[in-house]
């Protein structure tokens, strides 16, 4: 067979089977929104905070966790500090919220701005590496930046930033009180679904597909006349906004921030979730935060050290689960939807 | 002049003896490190769990009157078994992947986190001091140095020596050495590799936790201090090129001496983020690291 000219046949089989494998994700997308407004269909009427607050951390953990997936399962970048935009974009929109004024739009505009700026910088440094330095410099970089949040007094030291305000937030048509734990989820659900929209679109077009290169093999991408460099650049800036517009996102729902957010409990925790829901396929970065925070939240009723069990659950993944959740049910709703286009 | 002297004898010096101390505890880390991954290709994440793990088994042996001395040798023994288990059981399962530069790393931060959350459940969250086991100091160049740190450094060194003199002039160093030069080669001429890997992580996180039985009278013992050692020994084990002995002693020596010279011009809190910046210029400048040289090509 001439295989710098494949048949027609294959590239479509190839395209089909990716279209597919899309389709199949979306469907979770779709479920999982589903599930989402059925949760708050049951929980409203309880008049409930608790779960409603839980699950909104879940949500915000997500967003996270998609930037972990992003650098991981797209671009094969393995980032062990992604805490640090997550606490840059909590410590941002808590110092607007506080000392410029009570807005929404305002506190999410300065934090994507900030983040932006930060991203540079440290992909710059960061960047330069590759495989196992490049986990080896975002740990150290993001040990660095939370050592020295801890040490500085105008950030709060060790006890971070408190009492802050509750806001509206506005959209043009309504309002949402973030101090209403339903409609604060709502927002936040939204927020995050859209999020996952863009970027699921996002890795369809060109730039997404250059991504996957990098992944693959990055020497041969600048045979084929790309500058792999700059796309991992575009991918880490980008997944510095993503951690940074979860994060800030955080002071609105517990009212303060600390230094522990930047810790490397939570960038370990986005790549334990990222593994457990499914490398490389985003939609399992947001099944897997729920999974990991509704399960530290139900054996912390029992016990504080829920850590060795998701220590234990997250060796396993890794040893015997290798594809996560999404890598295991995906393929099963893609039979469905191959078999549903060939006989309608 | 009298001025400057006095600077250097009662300022400068004190600072200098106690990096060096630090220094040779951060290298006894970083050597186990460096030929794990020399060896195995593996970052071993739990490294510094493996260092709280000796320090927590030392107090433990020693509430049922163990002495100091015996915990020297007691610890590291206790350990091997381990370490010798965590590869066979955990990191060979995956080492044959193609990936496994990512997978071994990620199952040693698994294994880090359980580590971690043990030493909580087992000795509780809260800090524990052993009393130091050579009390008293010695006065040396007109300056009180604490016997403790004196016998840290002279101990760290013989180890550093033996530590070398087994990795270059044993017949297990020399087949360590083969292995990571080239294993399949070395496996054809009988060399049992895979036990020479199980072997020599296990030699690597004893030398972590005897490190962790000696600086614990110094720094304390509680459950998150291997996180905050790590660091240092992974700047230590890049600047010094990973795999490279030599190295780690130069880095080790280096970069606790930015360290400790550094805190006396600029507050403690930013000697961290100047050893990074050593660490991250070095990755741009020099990947391979200082002395360049991988285990088993020197």
């Amino acid at each position: 067979m001439d295989t710098l000219n494949p048949p027609l046949s294959i590239l479509q089989a190839v395209r089909r089977r990716d279209h597919i494998a899309h389709n199949a994700w979306q469907v979770f997308a779709f479920l999982f929104i589903g599930l989402a407004l059925a949760f708050t269909l049951v929980a409203a009427p309880s008049g409930d905070t608790f779960y409603f607050r839980l699950a909104t951390e879940a949500l915000i953990y997500s967003g996270l966790a998609m930037s972990v997936d992003l650098l991981l399962g797209f671009t094969g970048l393995l980032s062990l500090g992604q805490a640090l935009f997550f606490g840059l974009g909590a410590y941002t929109s808590a110092l607007v919220l506080k000392h410029v004024g009570p807005s929404f739009w305002t506190a999410m505009a300065v934090t994507l701005l900030v983040s932006t700026a930060v991203g540079i910088v440290g992909g710059f440094i960061a960047i330069r590496a590759r495989g196992v330095y490049f986990a080896l410099i975002t740990f150290g970089m993001a040990q660095v930046v939370s050592k020295i949040v801890y040490n500085t007094r105008e950030l709060g030291a060790s006890d971070g930033i408190m009492g802050i305000p509750v806001i509206q937030a506005n959209f043009l048509l309504f309002k949402v009180d973030t101090a209403q734990a339903p409609a604060f989820f709502l927002t936040v659900l939204a927020m995050t679904m859209g999020l996952y929209f863009c970027i699921a679109y996002l890795l369809r077009t060109p730039f997404g597909r250059t991504l996957g290169a990098v992944r693959n093999n990055e020497c041969r991408v600048p045979f084929l006349g790309y500058n792999p460099q700059l796309y991992k650049m575009l991918a880490y800036v980008l997944a510095a906004d993503m951690a940074a517009f979860s994060g800030a996102l955080y002071p609105m729902l517990r009212g303060f921030v600390s230094p522990e957010l930047m810790y490397f409990a939570v960038s370990g925790d986005a790549v334990i979730t990222v593994v457990i829901g499914g490398l490389g396929t985003l939609i399992g970065a947001i099944y897997g935060s729920v999974i990991l925070t509704g399960l530290k939240s139900a054996i912390g009723t029992y016990t504080g050290h829920y850590q060795i069990v998701i220590g234990v659950l997250f060796m396993l993944s890794v040893i015997a689960f290798p594809k996560g959740l999404m890598g295991y049910l995906s393929p099963l709703v893609e039979k469905w939807l191959a078999g549903r286009r060939e006989n309608p | 002049m009298g001025g400057a002297v006095d600077y250097i004898q009662f300022v400068f010096m004190p600072q200098v003896f106690n990096g060096l101390t630090i220094g040779v505890a951060v290298i006894l880390m970083a050597l186990g490190l460096t030929i794990i991954f020399g060896l195995l290709d593996v970052i071993n994440m739990a490294h510094g769990e493996f260092y709280a793990l000796g320090a927590y088994l030392g107090i433990t042996l020693a509430s049922h009157g163990v002495g100091f001395w015996l915990l020297l040798i007691a610890v590291p023994l206790v350990l091997l078994p381990l370490g010798y288990g965590s590869d066979r059981l955990l990191i060979q399962r995956v080492f044959h992947q193609k990936d496994r530069h990512m997978l071994t790393l990620l199952l040693t931060f698994g294994l880090a986190i359980i580590m971690e959350d043990m030493f909580k459940l087992a000795y509780g969250p809260n800090t524990i001091r052993p009393e130091t086991p050579i009390s008293g100091g010695t006065e040396l160049f007109g300056n009180f140095f604490p016997s403790y740190r004196l016998f840290l450094m002279v101990f760290g060194t013989v180890t550093i020596a033996a530590v070398w003199l087994v990795v270059h002039r044993t017949r297990y160093g020399s087949m360590v050495r083969a292995a990571a030069f080239d294993k399949h080669m070395a496996s054809s001429l009988g060399v049992p590799v895979g036990k020479v890997y199980s072997a020599t992580f296990a030699f690597g996180v004893a030398l972590a936790g005897l490190s962790g039985v000696l600086l614990a009278p110094i720094y304390s013992v509680f459950p998150t201090m291997g996180k905050d050692f790590i660091l240092m020994a992974f700047a230590v084990v890049i600047v010094g090129g990973l795999g490279n002995i030599k190295g780690v002693v130069f880095a080790g020596l280096l970069l606790t001496q930015v360290q400790a010279i550094s805190s006396l011009y600029i507050s403690p809190v930013w000697a961290d983020p100047l050893v990074f910046a050593i660490m991250v210029l070095v990755l741009m400048v020099r990947p391979q690291g200082i002395l360049g040289g991988k285990l088993g090509h020197a």
